[in-house]
């Protein structure tokens, strides 16, 4: 029996779902920063599976951009993760709950 | 055989992911990343993307993920602290909210029955270099560059935000010797704060303000 579409989804489903509750109950921002990056990546697999079964080159262009945006989010992101630990000498986002530093 | 692959690396991408949920070590929560990362890339090449899988594996479990690492053991944070009591029930919420996820997900696929179920046969070249790099020059070419302006940005942002933003300006000296300063000046956080803070030598004060500038003074 060859995989079907519908596997493909319910992986990305099942890693999403996995990243998503990450977010929620992790409480260092490293971590959930990786989670969101997960989340990202499942829904890469969704783009390339739907690409392969429809045979439409769109869904990897797609997918090039993400990982473009990924980048950058990286970037800045971890940007932010060391000024927030600068000024509060902790990676713990409820030590980071108000606006101001 | 395709389907004993999608078995394994699917199962290897759960278990990976699970394990990075579960861990308390950012560490280790990086390197069971890098694993869904690779089994990613795997499925891609199953699904005959070779240049997405190799991306996959240059950019994320190269770039991206060595850029975390090198964070993690930047800020070197020790261990995590114990677990406060006013969060737990943050735990039950997200256990809940993941199986309304679930739910959701499994109504798509339900739904999604209408799609082809079985990869079409034969050879194409959808997934290969050169096919990818004319449909991003030609009908995607202002995505593409609208990219290259977002990553331009994030350089910029990047930077500006990881400069060192002291509340005393960059040329501030440190009187030397034993001095007594007030809290909310060395402590941006405690505003108001007048008890003082006693320092034996200029090299403490220095480093309690932020100002690195005994070496400067001496040379």
């Amino acid at each position: 029996m060859e995989p079907q579409l519908s596997w493909y989804l319910a992986l990305s489903a099942v890693l999403f779902t996995i990243g998503a509750a990450g977010v929620i109950i992790k409480r260092n921002v490293i971590q959930m920063f990786m989670c969101i990056e997960l989340m990202l990546n499942a829904v890469n697999l969704t783009f390339i599976a739907f690409s392969s079964f429809f045979q439409d080159v769109t869904g990897q262009l797609f997918v090039f951009i993400v990982m473009t945006v990924a980048a950058a989010e990286a970037a800045v992101g971890l940007g932010i993760i060391i000024a927030i630990f600068r000024n509060r000498e902790s990676l713990d986002v409820d030590d980071a709950s108000i606006l101001k530093l | 055989m395709a389907t004993i692959l999608f078995i394994v690396f699917a199962g290897l991408a759960i278990g990976s992911a699970i394990a990075m949920v579960s861990q308390r070590n950012p560490l280790y929560s990086a390197i069971s990343l890098i694993g869904v990362f690779i089994a990613l890339a795997s499925i891609y090449v199953t699904l005959a993307a070779p240049f997405i899988a190799a991306v996959q594996v240059i950019v994320y479990a190269g770039a991206i993920m060595v850029l975390v690492i090198f964070v993690i053991m930047l800020l070197n944070v020790e261990q995590e602290e114990p677990r406060r009591r006013r969060l737990r029930f943050l735990v039950p919420a997200a256990i809940g909210m993941a199986a309304i996820l679930i739910a959701e997900t499994a109504f798509i696929l339900y739904s999604v029955q209408t799609t082809p179920g079985q990869m079409p046969r034969g050879l194409s070249d959808v997934g290969l270099t050169y096919s990818i790099g004319e449909g991003l020059f030609t009908g995607y070419l202002l995505p593409f560059e609208i990219t290259s302006i977002l990553l331009l940005m994030a350089i910029v942002g990047a930077m500006s935000l990881a400069r060192r933003t002291g509340f005393l300006s960059a040329n501030a000296r440190v009187v030397p010797g034993t001095q007594v300063l007030a809290m909310d000046i060395v402590n941006p956080r405690a505003v108001g704060d007048q008890r003082p803070v006693q320092t034996k030598t200029s090299n403490e004060a220095a480093h309690l303000l932020g100002v690195d500038s005994i070496r400067d003074r001496e040379e």
